[in-house]
């Protein structure tokens, strides 16, 4: 889908002349010239307008009725008034009809003073209402769920939250009930309306009849200011607004738009996740553990203990980072274990190595695609991740993109999930063999191009006209870059159709490349021979030749593909293969040569683009560098806790809860000699195994950088004051380096720490945090990025993945309510998630489990027990556990590689 | 010439028109076999715009242009027929789907042939009961005859035909929300533009007409566009089946010519009110068209000359008052109708008929002053032309024009019922009362 391209027109409007992009509405084309048409109905994120509050009549030259300025496109030379008698009239109309049924509760309304509705009253109403008969009335307030209050006498039936899940989140909850001044938003049959990102509708009603149960009679506008952050809650980082009352208590979350980022929206974790911030049960205080128990005691001890241990452990400490880790955290921790400490064991990751030159390779900018590229991507391959569990923002951009333009969705995963429904393709795999599928899948796309199924009307490619545009369309064999210098050359610049003989050379040369031309064997044998291998390629993978043919077709027909990848495909002993196909696949897409394609990697931690660029990998230093000695990853400390590690250090990582092999984990802990933790919650494992515990800061209180997945350095603004004791972490990072060696300097802010991370990350070079600023700042797009060393992968033959093992096959299910943010919060406890057991019916059959029955699911002496549960389009073979619940997790049985496990009923 | 003629309502009486054997042996059929293969769409196209033929649901849009909109392409589009009618005091369609129900499917095709539409609906109101059934009955005859179906009688052109029934709202029968209703929406009107024409069913190219307009198709392509100019004024060519009902002695279904005075529909077709009473005010197009008064009686009963006087000719369902019949129950019971059938997008719509109803009822029970009146003159003006769609207006024409025609009647309605209340206050109350008031009286 080709991104339009605004043509500026001019237009007059109350007399002004004022220029806007030709087609923009009239209401937003009127912002330009300073004139403000009120809306109610309105919101652009929403998709088209509806037109319903009729709030935005104006009058234009020529028509004779007035016009909703929301729904009419600015044309060159039109008329507009704004401010006649009769506008006036219409206005102060709808104002005064508006009114009829809403109770100008105002006083005890949390809306008051921050109301759209009680704004425009003003500014454009009469000042009146003739309106003496009996208002309509409803019960209230209700719980529309258990985060959203519902008042419906206040409710001005704009649409908004009804729009929202019917064509955002898709859920189709809200609906209208009831007819003409009775109609009324509700769920069909009452049913609470839950789903992961329902608090939006409190941020679009413009007016208090949805209100945050968190929220409600906490706080009057003027009691309040908003402190603009970013959420460090999931991968996407969307951006916020925290709501800050007496400088040191947050009262509310709400979206700050950045279209670069979220497109305007928070799922409810980021909404209501601020609760935790504010839990009586979190550490304030730093704590040491004294003859078994842990007790508060002076920051000063707290260090001191901190640093004698570590120094006494030296290269035998290691440290582990967590996921919301900021840049400058990380910084400074991989400073202090491998400068201060000479450590080179340092990991931010819980899967697994990664290999230092796909790091550098999947860091390409011509690899990486930003947010915004999935808005206009032709097609949209979903590899080995769950969104909506674990980047959920992605999961309404990926919808945005289906619904508003057309893109094409291509599903893998090994667990049906929620963007099957909106898929033109959907390939499931067995859990574990992402290698195999993307092996299965490039085989798939190198099939010639007449092999290539038609499938929800894409275009099967003409090789004839490919043949005639093959030198110049086709893949480029130099460095993309130039490529990209020559705008003719830019296959996405084209629609659909009339890219399509690109595509067919690509296709052609994606043959050649595998039979090169002059090869006799008659093309029919050839094409039947490789109809056979992909059913063995497809088989490895547990997956169905169709399911890859009809992915490949719609890959090979779009301009510019983009790829969300799950960094699970990385992890386990296979990964650095996986990686390599994966990479070979953007080679064939071909993803490097065309603008708006890319890669987008949905990482588990927060943080973990930054984390790797800045160096907290055993293997890898500042910039993606080779770390002068390799260490430790988070895989291979447990085994070695108590021989060449006598020493943890834990950063906001809770490798019990979050890292395969939670018995290793467990056992590091009790062998290690000596354990510092960062840590807002304290837990069994910590109670019984720390040594020293620092208070750690919330997201909130934070100051620092994060690096989103797609590149983009967002900045960190502290929003509160620090509860009790706590201190920034880079403070007390410094302090401890500092305290091992006083060479190590003692910063007075992490602004300054941040300074140095451009020296220290080439590619980071010039960014500052006045760039940041508010809406983030990517770095593959700029020409510092050049500085990263060319891709030293080559083009090597991929390797045939192995046969899968035999048995049940153990995958996880990410949760994206796994974590203390939603056992801490009180409006999102009723969320945190319990560990079931899901089987396909016919898996079920075989064992004698029955939905409902208790499970144990074993993988040699680990055991976990769960609720049985059926699900349709599960790969038969396998079983699925959630990952990260606080009791029987899946991390029990995994230990880096998806293991084969008996399941039995208890 | 005017009056009363039968093109449309021809052959009604006979027996068994329904039957496609019957509508065969008097003709029918013939015309779509000359549009099949004697003509191509654009002849078609010609034809139906040369004719004069305007809509006969409400809007009066030239059928032929309205056609005409239609882009070229390949891809599925759409004709639907308006069958819910549902506006007070009309019943013409009725009577044509119920008699003759291939007359519209005749019509269907040719017109679906026409703007090259091959997919086609009728929408019929779920009270329609019997006349759905009829429908239904007929499109299967009309499939196994190959008048519907791929290759229609081995032309090139298919065209296939559902009967879909409503499920009793007003609103579906605007056409945008009726869109919505047969995709199996929530039936509300859609923001226009993208207009039907272009993104109209399942997000494509849509024709939709009524009925009436439907059947006037047939003879058109039979008889040629002169033919049919024969009959009417110049802007509003042919006949129209007229609804009257109301205070009349013979109320029914008349064809008469357009142009035809109003007179002599109300007097010489439906012979006018019960003796010795004379016509205060009448609803020239449904319960929507501004009222128009016993001075009116002379006007010509066609588009333009209602639309000159202020009202239109709507659905074509004339609504006779006497006078004997007070206006404030009437307009009450119209405000009512509106304001539940009102399916609350818009703010004017879904507010201002609550608010008219509410005012009406307090009127009506003595509880209101003549300022309400200026009030409720004032929530009409301010719904006319800003709602999403002409529901409100179709409150708000008819309650304007009474209030502005009869401000006299709504005063003097006003001033008694006041003066019932006061009378009702000031009467003692009777011993029953008192117990059932609750009070016991000394001990």
């Amino acid at each position: 889908m080709p991104r339009p391209e605004p043509n500026f027109i001019s237009f007059e409007i109350d007399g002004r002349e004022v220029r806007a992009p030709e087609g923009s509405m009239l209401v937003d084309a009127a912002k330009l010239g300073d004139v403000e048409i009120p809306v109610f109905c309105y919101e652009p994120k929403l998709g088209a307008p509806v037109g319903a509050c009729r709030m935005c009549l104006v009058e234009i030259e020529g028509i004779p009725k007035l016009q909703t300025g929301c729904s009419t496109p600015v044309k060159d030379g039109m008329v507009v008034v704004t401010h006649s008698e009769r506008v006036r009239q219409a206005q102060n109309a709808v104002v005064e009809f508006l009114l009829v049924n809403h109770p100008l509760d105002c006083p005890v309304c949390d809306k008051g003073g921050e109301c759209p509705l009680q704004d425009i009253s003003y500014g454009w109403g009469a000042g009146r209402s003739r309106f003496i008969e009996p208002k309509r009335h409803f019960k209230k307030p209700l719980e529309l769920s258990p985060m959203v209050a519902i008042d419906r006498e206040r409710c001005i039936i704009c649409f908004r939250c009804v729009r929202f899940s019917q064509e955002i989140s898709e859920d189709y909850q809200l609906v209208f009930l009831e007819r003409g001044d009775h109609s009324y938003v509700g769920t069909h049959d009452g049913a609470p309306y839950v789903g992961p990102f329902s608090g939006n509708i409190i941020d679009l009603c413009p007016v208090g009849a949805l209100t945050s149960t968190a929220y409600r009679f906490r706080a009057r506008p003027w009691d309040i200011e908003g402190a603009g952050s970013v959420c460090t809650l999931c991968p996407s980082q969307c951006n916020l607004s925290f709501t800050v009352r007496d400088d040191d208590k947050v009262l509310r979350a709400v979206a700050r738009d950045n279209h670069d980022v979220d497109d305007g929206w928070l799922c409810d974790k980021g909404r209501f996740g601020y609760q935790a911030i504010h839990s009586p049960e979190r550490i304030t205080e730093p704590m040491v553990s004294d003859g078994g128990a842990l007790r508060p005691v002076p920051w000063e001890r707290a260090l001191s203990e901190a640093a004698a241990g570590l120094r006494k452990a030296g290269a035998g400490a290691a440290a582990l980072a967590g996921g919301q880790t900021t840049n400058e955290e990380g910084f400074l921790l991989a400073r202090l274990m491998r400068e201060v400490l000479g450590s080179p064991h340092v990991d931010s990751r819980a899967g697994g190595p990664l290999d230092p030159a796909q790091a550098r390779a999947l860091a390409r900018p011509e690899l990486t695609a930003a947010v915004p590229d999935i808005d206009y991507a032709e097609a949209i391959l979903i590899l080995d991740t769950e969104l909506v569990e674990e980047m959920p923002i992605l999961d309404l951009r990926v919808r945005k993109a289906k619904r508003r333009h057309g893109a094409k969705v291509v599903v893998a995963t090994s667990r049906p999930g929620a963007l099957d429904s909106i898929a033109d393709a959907v390939v499931r795999f067995a859990p574990g063999a992402s290698e195999a599928v993307l092996y299965a899948l490039i085989k798939a796309l190198e099939e010639e191009p007449e092999l290539a199924v038609e499938v929800g009307g894409v275009r099967k490619p003409d090789p004839r006209h490919g043949e005639a545009r093959r030198d110049q369309g086709g893949l480029p064999d130099g460095d993309p870059a130039q490529v990209r210098a020559e705008p003719d050359e830019h296959p996405h610049r084209e629609g659909v159709l009339e890219s399509i003989p690109v595509i067919g050379g690509l296709a052609h040369r994606l043959a050649d490349a595998v039979h090169p031309r002059g090869e006799d064997r008659p093309a029919a044998d050839r094409a039947a021979s490789r109809r056979g291998e992909l059913d063995d390629h497809a088989e490895r993978a547990g997956a169905q030749a169709s399911d890859l043919r009809d992915a490949a077709a719609i890959l090979l027909a779009a301009a510019s593909p983009v790829v969300l990848w799950g960094e699970r495909v990385g992890h386990g002993p296979r990964g650095t293969r996986a990686l390599q196909a994966l990479l070979a696949l953007a080679d064939r897409l071909p993803i490097a040569a065309t603008d708006g394609a890319g890669l987008i990697e949905v990482p588990e931690g927060t943080n973990a683009r930054g984390l790797r660029e800045v160096g907290c990998l055993p293997n890898l230093g500042p910039g993606l560098r080779d770390a002068s000695s390799a260490g430790l990853g988070a895989s291979e400390i447990p085994a070695a806790v108590g021989q060449q590690v006598t020493a943890l250090l834990l950063l906001g990582s809770d490798p019990v809860r979050t890292h395969p092999d939670r018995a290793a984990w467990e056992g590091a802990l009790e062998r290690s000699g000596f354990v510092v933790a960062f840590a807002s919650f304290l837990d069994e494992t910590l109670e019984e195994h720390a040594d020293v515990i620092f208070p750690a800061e919330s997201y909130a209180e934070r100051e620092g950088t994060v690096t989103h997945p797609d590149g983009r350095l967002q900045r960190l603004h502290q929003a509160i004051g620090h509860p009790g004791d706590v201190r920034p972490a880079w403070s007390v990072l410094a302090e401890l380096a500092h305290g091992i060696d006083a060479e190590f300097p003692l910063y007075s802010s992490a602004a300054q720490v941040s300074a140095e991370l451009g020296g220290a990350v080439p590619f980071y070079e010039g960014i500052t945090l006045e760039r940041i600023g508010g809406k983030g700042m990517r770095w593959p797009a700029r020409a510092a990025a050049a500085v990263l060393p060319p891709s030293e992968i080559s083009g090597a033959e991929l390797e045939t993945p192995p046969d899968p093992p035999a048995g049940m096959r153990l995958g996880v299910v990410p949760s994206l309510w796994s974590g203390p943010e939603t056992r801490h919060a009180a409006v999102l406890s009723f969320l945190a998630p319990r560990q079931r057991a899901e089987l396909s019916a016919e898996d079920a059959r075989r064992l004698g489990i029955a939905p409902g029955d208790e499970v144990e699911v074993r993988a040699g002496d680990a055991l976990v027990r769960a609720t049985a549960r059926l699900r349709d389009g599960l790969p038969v073979g396998s079983v699925f556990l959630v990952q990260g619940t606080d009791e029987q997790s899946a991390t029990a049985l995994t230990n880096g590689v998806v293991p084969v496990v008996e399941v039995s009923k208890a | 010439m005017s009056g009363n003629v039968v093109r449309l309502l021809e052959h009604l009486d006979e027996p068994g028109l329904a039957e496609i054997d019957t509508y065969e042996r008097l003709g029918g059929y013939r015309a779509l076999r000359k549009a099949l293969f004697e003509m191509d769409s654009e002849s078609i196209l010609a034809e139906l715009k040369g004719s004069g033929l305007r809509g006969r649901g409400g809007a009066g849009f030239s059928m032929g242009m309205k056609a005409g909109f239609m882009p070229q392409g390949t891809m599925d589009k759409y004709l639907c027929c308006n069958a819910d009618e549902s506006e007070p005091g009309t019943f013409n369609n009725r009577v044509l789907m119920q008699r003759n129900p291939h007359l519209l499917i005749e019509g269907i095709v040719i017109g679906a042939v026409a703007a090259g539409a091959n997919k086609a609906f009728i929408y019929i109101r779920g009270e329609y009961e019997l006349q759905a059934g009829i429908l239904e009955r007929a499109v299967a005859e009309a499939y196994d005859k190959g008048f519907l179906g791929e290759d229609i009688l081995g032309s090139e052109h298919s065209v296939s035909l559902v009967v879909h029934r409503g499920a009793g709202a007003y609103i579906c029968g605007e056409e945008s929300a009726l869109l919505d209703s047969l995709e199996g929406k929530r039936g509300n009107p859609r923001l226009k533009p993208p207009f039907p024409a272009n993104r109209g069913l399942y997000q494509g190219p849509t024709l939709i007409n009524n009925v009436e307009t439907l059947c006037n198709v047939p003879a058109i392509i039979t008889n040629g566009a002169d033919w049919f100019k024969q009959l009417g004024t110049e802007k509003s060519a042919g006949t129209k089946v007229v609804s009257v009902s109301g205070s009349v002695q013979r109320p029914g279904n008349y064809e008469v010519v357009l142009g035809t005075p109003v007179r002599e529909i109300i007097y010489g077709l439906a012979g006018g009110p019960p003796e010795g009473r004379t016509v205060k005010a009448f609803f020239p197009g449904g319960s929507s068209a501004p009222v128009l008064t016993g001075d009116d009686l002379d006007l010509t009963y066609d588009f333009e000359t209602m639309a000159e006087a202020g009202s239109m000719l709507g659905s074509g369902a004339i609504i006779v008052i006497d006078d004997s019949q007070p206006l404030v129950p009437l307009a009450l019971r119209l405000a009512q109708f509106y304001r539940h059938e009102s399916c609350g997008k818009c703010t004017p719509c879904r507010e201002g008929t609550n608010w008219t109803v509410k005012m009406l009822e307090r009127i009506d029970a003595g509880e209101a002053t003549p300022m309400d009146l200026e009030i409720m003159a004032q929530v009409q003006t301010n719904i006319i032309g800003n709602c999403l769609c002409v529901l409100g207006d179709s409150m708000a024409m008819p309650i304007g024009s009474m209030i502005a025609k009869f401000r006299d009647e709504f005063e003097r309605h006003i001033e008694q019922a006041r003066e019932r209340n006061e009378a009702a206050l000031a009467e003692p109350l009777g011993a029953g009362e008192l117990a059932a008031s609750g009070f016991s009286g000394p001990a």
